[in-house]
């Protein structure tokens, strides 16, 4: 019976997942009205926090993008809290408050250590604007970015916007174009039936614009995180977006709002990556299903078939993987999921250099090595992220960054 | 691991209950604790899985023992087949000799019917020979036959004359009654003369043309010659066609014999008929080099290590067998052997291990 349960399990997953992203194809070659109406001349104060920690020069990198975006200057502020980082990036962000004195830039700093959800926080507590942007520190924004956020809020009802994020890095390795794919895939096709329903389970938290009322709302329930005494500081974009649906109000992933980050490199930070992300989605699992009839009377299925069978295809994928291993391990070695992983490569590809050209990736056979990352992904990060609920870190940004010294531009 | 409990986190003017302080810290010790265990055991077992695999992938001295029971499908399957053989074997022997005995009945008969047919012949040439010796003769003697009716004939005519002449003087009374028909009588028996002369003329005609001619019935006999030849014919086409069939029921029963004599060098053969409890393994041909006859035999604890000699190999199977790996499950071709264990419950290991211990403890 388990068996069965578990296989009827892992094939809904997989149908949704499926599904999810033709319906987003589809959605987005025949209905173009299911794009936000938006409008650009209401123009809202923003205030854009910009918590950050031990990320170096990139912070003042983040902050001069800003600087160049072409929103009133007068209806928009940078508040950048720095989550006591060991590197100098405190001193990054007071540099950048010098140099970029067209906008308003307010630089703060925490008593200790408390991650980035209480950074947040932390720098709410000087915002006075009606739409809050929280940003990640490590992004390139375009310079419509908060223009296309903003717009969005025209829409009544619309709690929560993010914006596209793009790969600045698609080229440096088999890592890095793995990624671009994933990416790109995950913003095009796999939201947009989300947005369709205006109830997108998850924005990034590199680009995640919010009602001040809504996040003043949701703040002390983002502080008061906690997993048995112990504060949790991961997943507060996958946090705040359920906690937007929760309180009826929708989510929208405005894909023109654009910024760029750099992928990991490494596959140990990737690792770490991924063990953050994997952690915040097993947490809104149990957050999910602790308070089902809720989320049954208030949410659209569509979002909660998301929110309960994706997080629960990761933990049934980490079962079928040992069971696949343990009954017949050559099969994952075969040429079926090769064949397979790289005719979506190519599709995926092929897309990426028609439609988002500067992400174009030049090995796209790289992405066969997804098999590898996907063995890897299943059989390690779910059950490490189970076992490291504990943790509280700041992820890939735990170590300190090669120290750059002030006033060494990049190239 | 580096955190904070709950100082981040709570209200400061709301300060926690220290029950629910100790129960947090009791919980968060046992996940801990759990974490710790559980990850080091999936570390463990990662690492052991990926040796077990490069072992296996390298290793080529392993094979795996196979229990094989009477009842086991293939070993049933296998009886089956012999006892049919065996059943076909002996069905063609009653058929062989069924088929030698009616060969010998068509020789007989064939025999008989060529004696017939030199018997006819010498009839038809003896009666040929005394035709032509007797023919001419007798077309002789049926010209002087001829020649003596037509003188008779011309008589008989006087003869009428003379009829004529009694029969006037009776009436005359010159004769009696009694001369009269004496004479008359004697007209009348030289008539019947005449025609019985006839008749054995034509007859005598009839028998010249028959020893000169080909008549009716020298074609009727002709005619069962032929008959006779075809029959001796038709019979040796059936005899010939027996003769392959016999041929080929013989080399039938040998080509079942061989099989049979195969067979029961089949692991299945000797497994289903044996009173003894046999001991077989796999043998990937990867392998095969590591399998000879009299080579030691090793079981060993978690299919590595720790190794004790169990026996060795006894026989060798040339018949391909095709397994599933015990690792990998991928399906495997190789042979099968026969092995003389000294510790019968090694056959119910995942894998033995031929030549030598393969770490070499």
């Amino acid at each position: 019976m388990a068996p069965i349960l578990l296989w009827l399990i892992m094939f809904l997953c997989l149908v949704i997942s499926v599904v999810k992203y033709l319906m987003g194809l589809i959605l987005r070659l025949s209905f173009p009205s299911i794009k936000i109406r938006k409008d650009y001349t209401w123009q809202p104060t923003v205030s854009v926090l910009l918590p950050c920690y031990n990320e170096g020069r990139t912070v003042y990198n983040s902050i001069e993008s800003i600087s160049k975006c072409n929103y009133p200057n007068d209806r928009f502020e940078v508040i950048a809290q720095d989550d006591c980082s060991v590197d100098d990036s405190h001193e990054w962000m007071l540099k950048a408050q010098r140099d970029f004195t067209n906008i308003s830039i307010r630089v703060g700093r925490n008593d200790f250590n408390c991650g980035k959800a209480r950074t947040v926080c932390n720098a709410l507590q000087g915002s006075s604007a009606e739409i809050i942007i929280s940003i990640d520190s490590d992004c390139i924004f375009h310079p419509d970015a908060i223009r296309e956020l903003t717009a969005c809020f025209a829409e009544p009802g619309i709690g929560s916007v993010g914006g596209r994020v793009g790969v600045s890095n698609p080229n440096d390795n088999v890592i890095t174009a793995i990624q671009t794919i994933v990416y790109y895939a995950a913003f095009e096709l796999y939201k947009i039936p989300e947005n369709m329903t205006r109830s997108v389970c998850c924005i990034s938290g590199c680009l995640f614009a919010i009602r001040r009322e809504l996040l003043l709302e949701i703040e002390p329930t983002l502080r008061a995180r906690h997993w048995f005494g112990i504060p949790v500081n991961q997943g507060e974009d996958r946090f705040l977006t359920h906690q937007t649906l929760m309180r009826g109000y929708g989510t929208y992933i405005n894909n023109d709002a654009l910024c760029w980050t750099a992928v990991p490199t490494k596959l140990s930070v990737l690792f770490n990556q991924q063990l953050r992300w994997r952690s915040s989605i097993l947490r809104d699992l149990f957050y999910t299903l602790r308070s089902l009839p809720t989320h049954v009377f208030k949410l659209h299925p569509n979002t909660i078939f998301t929110m309960v069978l994706t997080p629960l295809g990761a933990v049934i994928a980490l079962l079928m993987v040992i069971t696949m291993l343990s009954t017949n391990p050559l099969a994952w070695a075969g040429p079926e999921p090769l064949v397979v992983y790289l005719g979506i490569a190519a599709a995926f590809t092929w897309a990426i250099k028609k439609y988002s050209v500067r992400e174009t990736i030049k090995h796209p056979l790289a992405f066969g090595a997804y098999i590898a990352w996907s063995l890897a992904s299943s059989l390690f990060i779910t059950p490490l992220a189970l076992l490291t609920f504990d943790s509280g870190d700041w992820g890939t940004r735990a170590k300190a960054p090669e120290e750059v010294p002030i006033g060494h531009n990049n190239p | 691991m580096a955190t904070t409990i709950l100082d981040a986190t709570h209200d400061p003017e709301k300060p926690r209950k220290p029950l629910q302080l100790i129960a947090y810290k009791v919980t968060l010790t046992l996940y801990r604790v759990f974490a710790i265990v559980t990850l080091y055991a999936v570390l463990a077992g990662i690492l052991s899985y990926a040796f077990v695999m490069g072992f296996y992938a390298i290793n080529s001295s392993w094979a795996a023992p196979l229990i094989l029971s009477a009842s086991d499908e293939k070993s049933l399957d296998f009886m089956q087949k012999l006892v049919i053989s065996r059943q076909s074997i002996e069905d063609l022997k009653v058929d062989v000799i069924r088929q030698q005995t009616t060969l010998a009945e068509m020789d007989k008969y064939r025999a008989s019917l060529l004696a017939l047919g030199r018997e006819l012949q010498t009839a038809i040439t003896s009666k040929q020979n005394h035709d032509q010796l007797t023919g001419p003769e007798l077309a002789a003697l049926d010209k002087q036959k001829q020649a003596d009716n037509r003188k008779t004939q011309k008589v008989l005519i006087q003869i009428h004359q003379i009829d004529a002449q009694i029969k006037s003087d009776l009436a005359a009374g010159l004769i009696t009654k009694g001369d009269a028909a004496t004479q008359l009588a004697a007209l009348n028996q030289a008539n019947t003369d005449y025609t019985d002369s006839r008749i054995a003329d034509v007859m005598l005609s009839d028998s010249v043309l028959d020893k000169t001619t080909v008549g009716t019935k020298t074609l009727e006999v002709l005619e069962k010659q032929a008959d006779l030849h075809s029959d001796i014919a038709q019979l040796d086409v059936t005899l010939s066609v027996a003769q392959k069939q016999l041929q080929e029921d013989n080399r039938q029963i040998d080509r079942l014999h061989d099989a049979i004599t195969i067979a029961k060098q089949s692991p299945y053969y000797l497994n289903a008929s044996g009173d003894k409890r046999l001991y077989f393994a796999f043998v990937p041909y990867d392998n095969q080099a590591n399998a000879t006859v009299g080579a030691p035999i090793y079981d060993c604890y978690l299919n590595m290590a720790f190794c004790r000699k169990v026996g060795t190999v006894k026989q060798i199977f040339l018949g391909e067998q095709v397994i599933n790996h015990p690792i990998f499950k991928n399906q495997i071709r190789g042979l099968t052997i026969l092995m003389d264990l000294s510790r019968p419950e090694s056959a119910k290991s995942q894998t033995v291990f031929m030549g030598r211990k393969p770490l070499f403890f």
